[in-house]
């Protein structure tokens, strides 16, 4: 009797709890879709001014998230150049050359990287931009630069972790052949190994893409400010897509403006829904596409 | 549609003036050819007139790009001082101690003020100063005690970085203690969201950005407007101003000096503030 | 006989991992080093103990760390039995087709931006909150506690699911010879065996949790005071971070937030250790 009763409850709690998440999150994506849906049109990207010009950079654009869009989209690039051959080398030693305690050691500094908080980045990096502008040159202040290095920083160890577990993953057979042929270690990395662990370091790349699309915290101190239009240099200041609704959220100042801070969300929230289902069939497809190549 | 009548507002007024008088081009021109880049940061308050001015700078110039920040007072000071931006946003006069650490040059081109505000729902729409820094300390801490409703009053205060804090601290409070259970917000903008959702909240706000989601205290009997302001009625009354490190030239100096013109207190009047020569 | 370009290579590829190591560390050392003068004067524990008040001079964390503790222990208890229970639908109750689409929309959902969360919270839950329970403005602990948490589940719910799929299968398969329902061999088996995975997920969890900075930010109303109770407003070490960025470079203020910093990034190497020793200890076990 009284078993029954315990699985019963597991099972009801179970679905209980199942809905309550799926209904929270149903009821966030809802309200946002809600809100925001009148503001998808191209009017929410360009504002006012014409798509065309404004893709050709003829024309400004001072009512849209083209500024931010775009500043996003530049961080991005720059944060994943700094990380990957940093990353991947890293993630590289680790799974070949790294042995015993060496590579419990460095394993444990890169559990500790990934914990750390994101705000405690952000306030590395703004504290290196004011020591390097104090130290180094008039010109380095809080910009994209820093940002972007701050923000590798933080995608580092999703880059180290999968580029180690991919390349650790490989069955041992494989591994071996092409040493067993001849091969010099080295060869063997970069002919059979990285190909082979290809799928999963992308889909880890993708992963850090996304966080670094969806981070605030680290660019809200290291350079993203309200307004700035497009990036022109490294060295000056930017906007960004989350630090931009970030701003909306606490001081709109009329209601069309918070309408496009529903728009911005739900553009935000397909950015990185798409990367991450990029990820998921990245994985899935370059897997089916090398294990069943002839 | 509103920006493009105010280019073009601005691009009469430009015409007109130059026909009336030879020696006076029109406010735009001078940007002509220029390029790079400028720095702004600093009150919160200042950056409504500071986007405005920058986006008919940067539609008749695209080789300039302006960058706008908030942060506060403090870091605008702080900021420029360090030669992290060229501009720094003061609602507060710098104090000796700054203006000499950093050889600041002043520049006022606004009068504003510092207005306690609720939600348009409350009732209690007028308060004594006494009342006021009671509320604030602490000790006032229900809407029934002043004729409203029987809730708990939400305080919201600024960061310590905020000049519109130290103008009310000093002027509307008497130097008096905050609790240290007040909400606290970033900037003028946030506090004024903040209060327009609370329809239980008190807090402050500059008197340019009121507008019909929050509702201004009657003070003492005066209602802090733009107009008590200008006339001396509403005491608790700053400047609003923008500041350099050493003598501006350049890029700098002209959008500084363009703030001065028809067009630039133009911009500053349709903000709310009242423009200063 | 290693040739040259391949201890060169070799050589790069370590490069690499200790100057990822290198930035682990420098961000403490740098911290610690811009706060420096603070905690001379002020001794570390005077500024973990003191309130906040620099209009007296006093520059301590305690309210902080106490809004930390409280948003982030409140939302672990907003969390955990929504991501066990999800676990548990994932990986034995639900029927064998809906678990793989439960567990890929779970996945999609880590992906969802901290600062959305906000966002909603903002103009959905927090006067939601205020008119419910009819006290204060709605941004308080219960706010951030209840966003976060629903923030952190569908990763928590990813570790729980790790820790049963590491389950040897001999295990399950067991249960299931000896005619075990799936409600019997969740609690039976699967369960006890998982514990220590499921403490790791709790741990992490918390990390996260602790670390996270926008919704508290947006949603607790940041007062510098310790909250007296969960509808009172509160301020986290991340918030604290975040709002007086602003402030004066060399000012005590300044140099109290790397304290933050300092106290964030230990107790997040702390969390990481004690989830690595948990792991050592448990694969003595099995």
């Amino acid at each position: 009797m009284k078993r029954g009763i315990l699985e019963k409850l597991t099972v009801w709690f179970s679905w209980a709890a199942g809905l309550t998440l799926l209904s929270a999150v149903s009821v966030l994506l809802g309200y946002l879709l809600l809100k925001g849906h009148e503001a998808l049109n191209p009017a929410l990207i360009f504002g006012e001014t014409p798509p065309l010009r404004a893709l050709l950079l003829r024309e400004r654009v001072f009512d849209g998230l083209f500024p931010a869009v775009a500043g996003t989209l530049v961080l991005i690039t720059l944060s994943i150049a700094w990380a990957i051959p940093v990353g991947i080398s890293t993630g590289i030693y680790l799974a070949e050359y790294a042995g015993g305690r060496v590579k419990r050691a460095l394993d444990a500094f890169f559990d500790v990287l990934a914990g750390i908080p994101s705000i405690v980045v952000g306030l590395f990096g703004f504290a290196s931009a004011v020591f390097l502008h104090r130290h180094f040159s008039e010109r380095i202040g809080p910009c994209l630069l820093i940002s972007s290095i701050a923000l590798s920083f933080l995608v580092l160890p999703y880059i180290i972790r999968t580029t180690q577990a991919a390349l650790e993953g490989i069955p041992r057979d494989i591994r071996l052949t092409a040493l067993a042929l001849g091969a010099t270690r080295l060869q063997n990395i970069f002919l059979v190994l990285l190909p082979k662990s290809l799928s999963g370091i992308m889909s880890g790349i993708v992963l850090a893409i996304g966080r670094c699309a969806e981070d605030t915290a680290v660019i809200m101190l290291t350079g993203a400010v309200a307004s700035a239009g497009l990036p022109r240099s490294l060295l000056s200041q930017y906007e960004a897509l989350p630090f931009h609704i970030y701003y909306i959220s606490s001081q709109y100042s009329d209601p069309a403006e918070l309408t496009r801070g529903y728009g911005a969300s739900i553009l935000l929230l397909f950015l990185c829904a798409a990367l991450f289902s990029a990820a998921y069939g990245i994985r899935k497809g370059l897997t089916h596409f090398t294990l069943y190549r002839p | 549609m509103k920006k493009v009548s105010l280019l073009q507002t601005a691009l009469a007024v430009s015409v007109l003036v130059l026909a009336c008088s030879p020696a006076f081009c029109g406010s735009l021109d001078t940007f002509k050819g220029e390029k790079g880049v400028l720095k702004i940061s600093g009150g919160t308050a200042h950056i409504p007139v500071m986007k405005d001015a920058a986006q008919q700078v940067m539609a008749a110039n695209p080789g300039i790009q302006i960058t706008i920040a908030g942060g506060g007072s403090g870091v605008g000071i702080k900021q420029v001082g360090e030669g992290l931006v060229d501009i720094g946003n003061t609602g507060r006069k710098p104090t000796g101690d700054e203006i000499a650490r950093y050889n600041l040059k002043l520049f006022q081109w606004a009068v504003d003020g510092v207005a306690p505000v609720v939600n348009p729902k409350n009732k209690v729409k007028k308060l004594t100063k006494t009342q006021l820094m009671d509320i604030f300390a602490g000790k006032i801490d229900n809407w029934k005690a002043l004729g409203g409703t029987d809730r708990k009053i939400n305080l919201y205060t600024r960061d310590e970085a905020s000049g519109t804090r130290e103008v009310f601290w000093e002027k509307g409070l008497d130097k008096g203690a905050i609790s240290p259970s007040a909400h606290v917000v970033v900037s003028n903008g946030a506090m004024k969201t903040a209060v327009a959702q609370d329809p239980y909240g008190i807090g402050y706000v500059s008197v340019g950005h009121i507008d019909r989601t929050v509702a201004p205290v009657a003070l003492d009997g005066v209602v802090p407007t733009i107009e008590t302001v200008r006339k001396g009625t509403y005491k608790i009354a700053r400047g609003l101003f923008s500041n350099t490190k050493g003598e501006p030239a350049g890029l700098k100096k002209k959008f500084l000096d363009f703030l001065y013109t028809p067009d630039g207190m133009k911009i500053i009047e349709k903000h709310g503030f009242i423009p200063v020569r | 006989m290693k040739n040259l370009r391949e201890q060169a290579a070799e050589r790069a590829f370590l490069l690499s991992a200790l100057a990822s190591c290198a930035i682990t560390a420098g961000i403490l050392v740098f911290m610690v080093l811009m706060g420096l003068p603070l905690l001379r004067e002020g001794g570390f524990l005077a500024l973990l103990l003191n309130s906040w008040e620099p209009y007296r001079g006093a520059f301590g964390v305690l309210p902080m760390v106490a809004g930390t503790l409280a948003i982030s222990l409140l939302s672990l208890l907003v969390a955990f039995p929504l991501s066990l229970g999800c676990s548990f639908l994932t990986s034995g109750i639900a029927p064998k087709p809906l678990r793989g689409p439960l567990r890929r929309i779970i996945e999609l959902m880590t992906g969802i931006p901290t600062v959305i969360y906000g966002f909603v919270g903002i103009f959905l839950l927090v006067p939601l909150i205020r008119e419910f329970f009819r006290h204060g403005s709605g941004m308080c602990v219960l706010t951030a506690a209840l966003v976060l948490g629903v923030m952190i589940s569908p990763t928590m719910t990813l570790f729980f699911c790790d820790a049963f799929d590491r389950i040897p299968s001999s295990y399950l398969k067991a249960a299931d010879a000896l005619g075990a329902g799936r409600a019997q061999k969740l609690i039976h088996v699967m369960l006890p065996t998982a514990k220590k995975g499921i403490l790791n997920g709790v741990i992490l969890a918390l990390g996260r949790a602790v670390g996270d900075t926008l919704i508290a930010l947006m949603l607790a109303g940041n007062s510098a005071r310790v909250p007296e109770s969960v509808m009172d407003p509160a301020r986290t070490l991340t918030a604290h971070i975040a709002l007086v960025i602003a402030a004066d470079y060399e000012s005590p203020e300044f140099r109290s937030i790397f304290t933050c910093g300092v106290v964030l990034y230990l107790s997040t190497m702390v969390m990481t250790f004690l989830v690595r020793y948990l792991a050592r200890r448990g694969e003595g076990n099995i």
